[in-house]
């Protein structure tokens, strides 16, 4: 696949991403639901999955997490923006880091096993990881500073908070290889316009929700 | 078995693990305290609200009392020389300047907000505040 092509994805993925975490990350912090871990383990992981198998170049998922990270900060609601944009973009290094490191090729994960395995751990790597780098990083970009104390104290808690999105990861990460299987392929002249068109509409509509909030 | 399997089996196993420990640990060691303890001196919130009159911070809507007059109440001398811990139920955690605090409230569900910091500043269900040196 050449690069033209590659990038188009990583801008309608991770629009799309970007777009799940700032309109449908909303909706469930407003019904109680657990918006961090369904947001990652489903929609992240979900969608960092699905182009591991249509993309399989490097920085792929480093490329998501950025426009993803990008357009979460474009939305300062629903929570601390600055903390899920850094979330974001660090769960899209995590994730591209932990697949180059098991293997880059999805032909040796042919059992639903291994599958679920490989889910299990990155549900819990991608989430933990998140968790702790925008715990070190949203206080250095504020006044008051990082103080590692206060991350060692609560280390119990976020390794503890890995477990959900571990066990729903489980079942997101099969789920997406499965979805490569189907014969979904856009020819040329169709792919370049339906790219162009989510990551489109997705900016569109999370501006539109800014102005709206902001103005109602 | 291949490699493959035996990496992928046992790394899930181990964060499963790992995540499964973390998770006794906590629930072992969660403060079920309905008071605060600050500076050493030990409050129930309708005490604090009945000695500091409450303020609002209109644009994060929230209504509390000054983490600032709080710390006076509790007698710190020179409280402009020193560091400030705000510590959960949950051990959440984070230190905050002099000048953090000035900009702080606590409100009466003991959840602390800041006007000039992200909400990962906002620790829920605060039990304590420690007085650090800087």
């Amino acid at each position: 696949m050449n690069h033209t092509k590659t990038i188009a994805g990583i801008l309608a993925l991770g629009s799309l991403w970007g777009f799940a975490e700032c309109i449908i990350g909303s909706w469930l912090r407003d019904a109680n639901l657990p918006a961090g871990t369904i947001m990652t383990a489903v929609f992240a992981i979900g969608l960092l999955t699905l182009s591991k198998t249509i993309f399989p170049q490097r920085g792929t998922q480093i490329g998501m997490g950025l426009v993803a990270g990008t357009l979460r900060l474009l939305n300062p609601f629903g929570g601390c923006y600055i903390c899920s944009a850094i979330a974001i973009m660090a769960e899209g290094a995590l994730f591209e880091l932990l697949w180059t490191w098991v293997s880059t090729d999805l032909r040796q994960l042919q059992t639903l096993s291994l599958q679920c395995c490989l889910g299990i751990i990155t549900g819990y790597i991608v989430y933990v990881g998140g968790y702790t780098v925008t715990q070190i990083l949203t206080p250095l970009l504020s006044t008051a500073g990082f103080d590692p104390a206060n991350l060692l104290a609560f280390t119990p808690q976020i390794l503890a908070s890995g477990l959900l999105p571990a066990f729903i990861a489980a079942a997101t990460v099969p789920t997406a290889i499965a979805l490569r299987r189907l014969p979904l392929t856009l020819k040329d002249p169709v792919y370049y316009p339906v790219t162009a068109a989510t990551a489109a509409a997705s900016w569109c509509l999370v501006i539109a929700n800014t102005l709206i909030l902001l103005h109602p | 078995m291949g490699k493959a399997n035996i990496v992928l089996t046992l790394g899930a196993l181990s964060v499963l693990l790992l995540g499964s420990i973390s998770t006794l640990y906590i629930t072992q060691t969660q403060a079920k305290t309905q008071t605060l303890t600050i500076n050493n001196q030990t409050y129930t919130i309708d005490q604090l609200f009945t000695q500091i009159t409450p303020r609002s911070f209109t644009d994060l809507n929230a209504n509390g009392i000054a983490l600032d007059d709080l710390i006076r109440l509790a007698g710190v001398a020179t409280p402009e020389d020193h560091q400030y811990t705000i510590i959960g139920a949950d051990g959440y955690q984070k230190t905050v300047t002099w000048d953090n605090l000035q900009h702080g409230l606590l409100t009466r569900q003991r959840q602390t907000v800041f006007s000039d910091l992200p909400k990962a500043f906002n620790v829920r269900n605060v039990t304590t505040i420690e007085v650090k040196a800087p």
